[in-house]
């Protein structure tokens, strides 16, 4: 059963008095439990497609569904659902909000959902433990190396358990030994919890690690090819 | 999730202090002036009720017609009977009577000529009567600067800055020059008991003060008196009394046929205190408008600030499933709450402060020698119930206000235009 089916994306932004095409004509599915990524040059349109897959943005043509729901047709409110319920985000730049702690950056991800303290709570610890970051609970993010911000960002959009987790360029600003342990750690919740992990990267570590590679070129898929590693 | 927010405020100091600051900032203000505009108001309400205006006031319908000239000659008779019925008609008040006459006073040397003279206001008022309030109404002792009160008939308070300027002791005797009331030359002597300053110029300007028994003497004025006023035992002015006091005295006791038929006066009707209190009225009501307006415009910039600031959380928490909705309403809980803080703040500070001059006052006197109006010559603040709400509701008002505008700006982007500007 596909998790994500695309058929025939266009997205194109205004640009002046035109408008400029970043995905032309798409056709893409995903399973569940693969460990996918987009590849290609600056401006191939990556970060663009892995924002319609999460609902941040909507197609201009075609259809992009996930968990059987049509980007195009949700709501603001249930394209917020859906990114709540099935979908999890990991940038470039950590994005942990510094005014809270460690603990409470991952809780933050379940306040949103009616589930009671003390399941927050267990839940919170053990996607530290996935991470391997349980004796930082306290600590505030400015207090954490790059590595260890990125690993509580993977713990965040990893505690509420989502079906489709989406890393835009996760490894940019770490070290070759940080990028192969959050790899690793991603590489492994993918296999256990068996979640669809998808990437945008530049990064040839990275691409290691896939068992699938999409290249896109100008908006377009130009190969998508299964990666033994 | 409000505990999450609540945590977020208290560590986020820039988020939470500065609005904090400016909404108490505001709001003490707000509380303050408006503890002294309302003290600063009924001070000079009670200075005027007390002095001149009484609560109500009655006068002949002739005299009150041509009342600065103190026309004696139109005052009230048969006073001590119209009182009567008064205390039984009206028996929650007090009522008193009180002569104002103008006249030169004169310094004799000791040889019984003429040293110095000048023009005098005099003042005759229940002095004398064991149970009388009038001395105290008037901060009589108080007021005194060398000397006593007059014990007897016969005896005097004059100007401190008359006898300064004459150098008149205690003991010494003064000549009053005027007419009686039948229009007849009137002269009489008083030994001077005291010496009395005021504060205020329109009532040291050459004041003599007796006690009215020696007035109705030697003005002829047998059971007379200038003006019969009336005071509520609440102690101070209310309007809506003064009326029906008012309406229900003209119907019985005033004739429009008969120009020597007593009319009633409210405090209110006299000496443009009008304006004054429709001023009071007001004035709080403006001030803290004016208090909204400029402390939402800050808050609003700073929410704005706050808010790109804060960019990046939006966009995360737009990436962790949050509605727009959601986020643009916990900001207006971040507001209340912060609001609700600076407002607790500032209406403390203001209370602490208008209580403060509540006690202390501030005394203008210096600056109002040369003012004619009556003016109470300390100024203070009063503590009054609504000052515990009057700043407050503005204050959370301002905050919720501000950052509903900021919050509104972001609101109604596009979530995916919001996104890219997050640069998340
Ligand atoms: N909001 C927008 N308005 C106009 N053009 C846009 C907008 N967003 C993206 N683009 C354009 O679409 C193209 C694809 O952008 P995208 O961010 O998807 O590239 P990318 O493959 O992620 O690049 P990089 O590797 O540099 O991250 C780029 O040429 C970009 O300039
Ligand atoms: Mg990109």
């Amino acid at each position: 059963m596909d998790i994500i089916k695309i058929n025939d994306l266009v997205k194109r932004f205004p640009v002046g008095k035109g408008h400029f095409t970043a995905i032309n004509k798409i056709n893409l599915s995903f399973g569940k439990g693969e460990f996918a990524g987009f590849v290609g040059p600056s401006g191939s349109g990556k970060t663009t497609l892995l924002n319609i897959i999460g609902s941040l943005d909507t197609p201009s043509e075609g259809s992009t569904i996930v968990m059987d729901k049509s980007i195009s047709e949700l709501s603001h409110k249930q394209a917020a659902r859906l990114r709540n319920m099935y979908i999890g985000f990991i940038f470039q730049t950590y994005n942990l909000l510094p005014v809270y702690t460690v603990f409470e950056n991952v809780e933050f991800a379940l306040l949103l959902q009616n589930i009671s303290a003390s399941e927050r709570k267990k839940a919170v610890m053990e996607a530290l433990e996935w991470v391997g970051l349980t004796d930082k609970v306290k600590s505030k993010p400015n207090m954490l190396s790059g590595g260890e911000s990125q690993r509580v960002a993977i713990a965040r959009s990893m505690v509420k358990k989502p079906e489709i987790v989406l890393a835009d360029e996760p490894t940019a600003n770490l070290d070759s030994k940080n990028s192969h342990h959050i790899l690793q750690t991603m590489k492994t919740l993918n296999k256990e919890l068996n979640v669809t992990f998808i990437f945008a990267t530049h990064d040839e570590k990275v691409m290691k690690y896939l068992n699938r590679i999409i290249t896109l070129e100008d908006g377009k898929v130009v190969s998508d090819k299964e990666n033994k590693s | 999730m409000i505990k999450f927010i609540f945590k977020g405020i208290l560590r986020d100091k820039s988020r939470s202090l500065l609005p904090i600051i400016v909404i108490s900032l505001g709001v003490f203000l707000t509380v303050l002036l408006s503890g002294w505009i309302g003290g600063v108001f009924s001070d000079m309400i009670d200075v005027n009720a007390n002095f001149i205006t009484g609560h109500v006031k009655i006068l002949t319908r002739a005299y009150a017609e041509n009342k600065n000239q103190l026309p004696n000659d139109l005052a009230l008779l048969d006073v001590e009977e119209l009182i009567t019925n008064l205390n039984s008609d009206y028996p929650d008040m007090e009522w008193v009577k009180r002569i104002n006459f103008g006249g030169l006073l004169d310094v004799p040397d000791e040889n019984g000529e003429t040293r110095a003279q000048g023009p005098a206001v005099g003042r005759a008022i229940d002095l004398l009567s064991p149970d009388s309030k009038e001395a105290d109404r008037m901060n009589i002792v108080n007021s005194i600067v060398k000397g006593s009160i007059p014990a007897k008939q016969g005896e005097a308070l004059i100007s401190d800055d008359f006898a300064e300027k004459f150098s008149v002791n205690i003991g010494d005797q003064v000549t009053v020059f005027g007419s009686t009331m039948n229009g007849s030359m009137m002269f009489k002597t008083f030994i001077v008991s005291g010496t009395i300053s005021f504060g205020t110029a329109l009532l040291d300007r050459g004041a003599i003060i007796i006690d009215i028994s020696d007035a109705q003497l030697a003005l002829d004025m047998y059971d007379g008196a200038s003006e019969i006023l009336g005071y509520f035992n609440e102690g101070s002015y209310i309007d809506a009394k003064a009326d029906s006091v008012k309406a229900s005295f003209n119907t019985k006791y005033s004739s429009v046929d008969d120009e020597f038929s007593p009319q009633m006066f409210k405090l209110r009707d006299q000496e443009g205190l009008d304006q004054y209190m429709t001023l009071a009225d007001s004035m709080s009501g403006i001030m803290i408008f004016i208090f909204i307006l400029a402390m939402s415009v800050v808050l609003w910039n700073t929410g704005l600030l706050g808010g790109l600031r804060r960019y990046s959380e939006f966009g995360i928490r737009l990436a962790l499933g949050e509605r727009k909705g959601h986020i643009f309403k916990t900001t207006i809980y971040e507001a209340i709450i912060i609001g609700f803080i600076g407002s607790v703040v500032g209406t403390a500070l203001g209370l602490g402060a208008a209580y403060y001059l509540q006690e202390n006052g501030i005394d203008f006197s210096s600056i109002m020698e040369n003012v004619t109006m009556m003016f109470p010559p300390v100024y203070r603040a009063v503590v009054s119930p609504d000052l515990f709400y009057i700043g407050f509701f503005p204050g959370l008002i301002a905050m919720t206000l501000g950052n509903a505008l900021a919050g509104y700006a972001i609101y109604k982007r596009k979530t995916a235009q919001l996104f890219k500007e997050l640069e998340v």
